[in-house]
């Protein structure tokens, strides 16, 4: 029963245009900073090494597809969790606002059924949006703008070398899954908690954005609770790219990130089994 | 023989409102059951709990002899329902709808299976079309599809004809009839529309404010108790004066040009018509008009 009502949820999730929303995002983005990086690249990487260019002299395919694929998972998994919400936010939500609960729930299919198909079917989409996002940056940046060295400009430059780049990105890229499958799993449990799919997704990116700001700011008190932020451990992908690779750190987030994606998917299952079907 | 339906002491609170009250109701097989009631006097919510769409305060639901609460997945494998309006997928067709909840039935989702029941429920030409652009009408007719799609024993229509057009109306009884009579269907109709009661019900429940009135054959219940009748007459002075004078006189309820209305027993009816008969008043016609409609407000009234 449940991999036919997993097959009925992806059936009902991929039939719907807001599911293509990211990928058409995505889609229409990439390219288009594939490009720019590969006309004016290099004014990027002087711009981020201009205090090094005095002491360093940097030669070779610098904006490569590999540095292009980095700077851009840097700069989208603040955005991503939105295209995420828009489908994970609205799976219960949607169900109660168009009436649909008392169609799913007058059959011989369960409850925990239920819940844990939709959730399967948001697992699906969240995975495979980042494996979109993955696949188009990485395979258009290649083709676009060659393969080559990563360089990695943080408080530090770390420089990666091609032939030890992929792993790197194939674990990267996953970290960034578990991360927007975090951030659809908090949607997906306020999803369970209202009756309309706009609410869980203006909250999950309120959370997201507030927690954010809350971690940039540089007080120290502030240094207390943010390991308890899951959007500081969202970040855990760039532990990949240290030199050598930030094993224990990237585990740690990993696991923080796992505890939130069950506590959510309980969660909403408690609501649900608890819910009165009124709508 | 097995009841299909049986509720004991069902009850249902929110906070201090409630909307249930110890509500006791039995359907046999083969029944088209009438569940009356005015709008609030719970008969959704009775009919969402025997849905195991809203947990139950207290009190038990058996269907098919087997308690809800243990039984819930083969239970509902028995049963089809249209619970108020008539939601679908809108981004779907008519015919993608009933293949994914068909799939959650268990149900023959061929395309054959499919265009039969929408073929009974005359939607077949619009198979392929987005329930976005469909009427309500046709929404509430391919509500009646899904509910047939897995062939259950038991088919619960809540409000089944509410705004559709008086062909839709006879359309959606006829659709009921064949089912009870056609295919052995038990059928659970839960209506204020009290005409399509009567037309289609063999046994009926009142209920108001969460509570059974009276309960019984729709026949029976008809039968029962005062009637209401109008006794049509050129004399009708003449004829009134004559009842006044009589044992009848409680009975009189008023008079009209060229009638008088009685509030009788059906065994009284023939007495009323023998005196005038006998007192040379010239009798036209006496015509009952107590319907289902006035039973049921008559009866309402009283519980209030």
């Amino acid at each position: 029963m449940m991999l036919t009502a997993i097959g009925v949820e992806l059936s009902k999730v991929f039939s719907k245009w807001r599911t293509y929303i990211g990928f058409i995002a995505l889609g229409l983005l990439i390219p288009v900073v594939v490009v720019a990086m590969g006309v004016e690249g290099m004014k990027y990487f002087d711009f981020a090494t201009a205090n090094l260019q005095q002491m360093f002299s940097f030669s070779g395919n610098l904006m490569n597809g590999y540095t292009m694929s980095y700077v851009l998972l840097g700069s989208l998994y603040v955005h991503v969790p939105f295209l995420v919400t828009l489908v994970a936010g609205d799976i219960l939500a949607g169900e109660a606002t168009a009436g649909t609960y008392r169609l799913m729930l007058t059959r011989p299919i369960s409850r925990f059924t239920m819940v844990t198909s939709k959730f399967i079917a948001v697992l699906i989409h969240t995975n495979v949006l980042v494996l979109f996002l993955a696949g188009l940056s990485l395979g258009l940046g290649v083709i676009v703008l060659g393969p080559g060295e990563v360089i990695v400009i943080r408080e530090s430059i770390t420089i990666i070398a091609t032939d030890d780049a992929l792993w790197r990105f194939a674990l990267g890229y996953g970290f960034a899954a578990l991360a927007m499958t975090t951030v659809a799993s908090i949607a997906f449990f306020f999803s369970s908690l209202v009756e309309n799919g706009i609410g869980p997704i203006m909250t999950t990116m309120a959370i997201i954005i507030v927690l954010t700001i809350i971690a940039a700011i540089d007080v120290p008190m502030f240094d207390y609770i943010r390991p308890f932020f899951f959007t500081s451990h969202m970040i855990g992908w760039k532990d990949f790219f240290n030199q050598p690779v930030a094993w224990s750190s990237a585990l740690t987030s990993a696991a923080v990130l796992l505890v939130h994606i069950v506590a959510c998917y309980v969660g909403a299952l408690f609501v649900i089994q608890r819910k009165d079907i009124l709508t | 023989m097995e009841p299909i339906i049986e509720l004991r002491g069902l009850r249902k609170h929110y906070g201090s409102f409630v909307a249930v009250d110890g509500l006791d109701l039995t359907v046999q097989p083969g029944d088209v059951y009438g569940f009356l009631g005015p709008n609030g006097a719970g008969k959704s919510t009775t009919i969402r709990m025997m849905l195991s769409l809203i947990r139950p305060t207290a009190g038990s639901i058996s269907l098919f002899g087997k308690p809800l609460t243990t039984h819930r997945s083969e239970i509902l494998q028995r049963v089809g329902a249209i619970v108020e309006r008539p939601d679908f997928y809108n981004y779907l067709s008519a015919r993608k709808n009933l293949e994914l909840l068909g799939r959650l039935s268990h149900a023959d989702v061929s395309e054959k299976n499919i265009m039969r029941v929408l073929d009974i429920v005359g939607l077949e030409a619009r198979a392929g079309s987005k329930v976005k652009t469909f009427s309500h009408g046709m929404k509430q007719r391919l509500g009646i599809a899904q509910a047939l799609l897995h062939d259950p024993d038991l088919i619960v229509l809540d409000e089944p004809t509410t705004g559709l057009d008086p062909h839709g109306m006879v359309d959606v009884r006829n659709i009921i009839v064949s089912l009870a009579r056609d295919h052995q269907k038990t059928i659970l109709l839960s209506s204020h529309i009290l005409p399509e009661v009567e037309l289609t019900a063999t046994r009926m429940v009142i209920i108001n404010r969460g509570k059974a009135i009276v309960e019984g054959s729709v026949q029976d219940l008809l039968n029962s108790g005062r009637l209401k009748v109008t006794v049509e007459t050129p004399e009708v002075q003449r004829a009134e004066q004559l009842l006044r004078e009589s044992d009848f006189a409680p009975y009189v309820q008023s008079t009209g040009e060229g009638a008088i209305i009685l509030s009788l027993l059906r065994g009284d009816v023939h007495l009323v018509t023998k005196f005038l008969i006998d007192h040379s008043v010239h009798v036209e016609g006496v015509i009952p008009v107590r319907s289902l409609e006035e039973y049921f407000i008559n009866i309402t009234q009283e519980a209030a």
